[in-house]
């Protein structure tokens, strides 16, 4: 709006000035008149003006007069109407699908739960490590791994424990068991918990433990020293994942911690 | 839980054990059985193959004595061992 009063003004005094001579008082008057009249005569009125002025710029969407069909012939106008038309229900079924797009993401999250929870799969993509998986393996002899232990303690867990053996040589698809040995050499019971990893990590995806003594709270009575199997299997898809080729060594490393009186730690898996 | 500080690729996760922990042999119940198969294993180069007479046997103890859920043993993965025994001992 500041343009348009600054215009105005400036009209006036450009109006009124080149041609205020002394000579013709009347038509001077006459002149600003005339500017003056067709300065409120509207927008088209400014805009002859502007466009004289050479300050012409296209006003706001506020005051622009509705959208008139760009042709006058009666027949391609309505089908410009028509065009017109479909073009807005085209826009209109897209944002409505861009809308439902972003509310079926946000729905997703407890779909998919629902989904797992129904199901069972619970979080693991592959459904396959059932009993009847273990049931009908079939070791490939040809392929021997060896699996090394090692044993890890939290420093502020006053346990011994480790390995009661160094290694051990399987094949994928047989099932086997290893020991390790842990011993409270205190006076009080203390209570540890322990967690796993595999060596090389993409080999662990083939580790299957059965029955292992991890994740669990497990009690010590002072000075009692338990032993803790754990029975596992490496899969048979091993010996034929093109990655693996070159894998020949699987380190098995467990490390206690101490479980703390109404500490629960998070146990893997889906909740 | 690996320390290792690789932020591209993905970290090991940890998986539970499909039949869950095994409980503590406070006594010491099956410790004859475990004897028995360390010493196969040491025997024989620790080849697992050649002890799975002795690790059955030691799951057969834990599951009498309560130390263990009851399971088929082919479920367990000794379905051979069942059939016959004395093939297995001719077995390398």
């Amino acid at each position: 709006m500041g343009g348009l009063w600054v215009t105005r003004w400036a009209r006036m005094a450009f109006c009124g000035w080149p041609w205020n001579h002394p000579g013709n008082p009347t038509r001077a008057a006459e002149r600003v008149e005339s500017c003056l009249r067709s300065g409120r005569s509207g927008t088209r009125g400014a805009e002859r003006e502007l466009r004289r002025l050479g300050t012409w710029r296209r006003p706001s969407l506020a005051v622009q007069p509705p959208r008139r069909p760009k042709s006058t012939n009666p027949f391609t106008r309505a089908q410009e109407e028509d065009w017109r038309r479909r073009n807005k229900t085209v826009l209109t079924y897209v944002a409505a699908a861009a809308v439902g797009m972003l509310g079926a993401s946000y729905a997703a999250v407890p779909l998919y739960r629902l989904y797992c929870q129904t199901t069972g799969l619970g979080g693991s993509a592959v459904a396959g490590h059932a009993s009847d998986q273990i049931e009908n393996m079939v070791p490939v002899k040809d392929r021997i791994i060896k699996v090394t232990f090692n044993a890890d303690v939290h420093a502020s867990l006053q346990w011994n424990f480790r390995p009661q053996q160094t290694e051990i040589y399987v094949v994928p698809g047989e099932t086997a068991l290893a020991f390790y040995k842990a011993k409270n050499p205190t006076d009080k019971p203390v209570i540890g918990i322990s967690t796993y990893n595999v060596v090389p990590f993409e080999a662990g995806q083939y580790f299957n433990k059965i029955q292992c003594f991890c994740f669990e709270e497990q009690r010590l009575n002072p000075q009692e020293e338990v032993d803790m199997p754990v029975f596992f299997y490496i899969d048979p898809e091993f010996a034929e994942d093109p990655r693996m080729v070159n894998v020949d060594l699987i380190t098995l490393s467990y490390t206690f911690f101490e479980a703390k009186e109404g500490h629960k730690l998070p146990v893997p898996g889906y909740n | 839980m690996s320390t290792a500080m690789n932020f591209g690729s993905k970290s090991f996760q940890p998986r539970p054990p499909d039949k869950g922990s095994f409980p503590l042999d406070h006594f010491g119940e099956c410790k004859g059985f475990k004897e028995r198969f360390l010493k196969c294993l040491r025997d024989n180069h620790f080849e697992n193959a050649s002890c799975r007479n002795e690790s059955k046997e030691y799951l057969e103890c834990r599951m009498e004595r309560q130390l263990m859920a009851p399971e088929p043993l082919e479920k367990l993965g000794f379905g051979d061992l069942i059939d016959g025994k004395s093939e297995t001992k001719s077995e390398p």
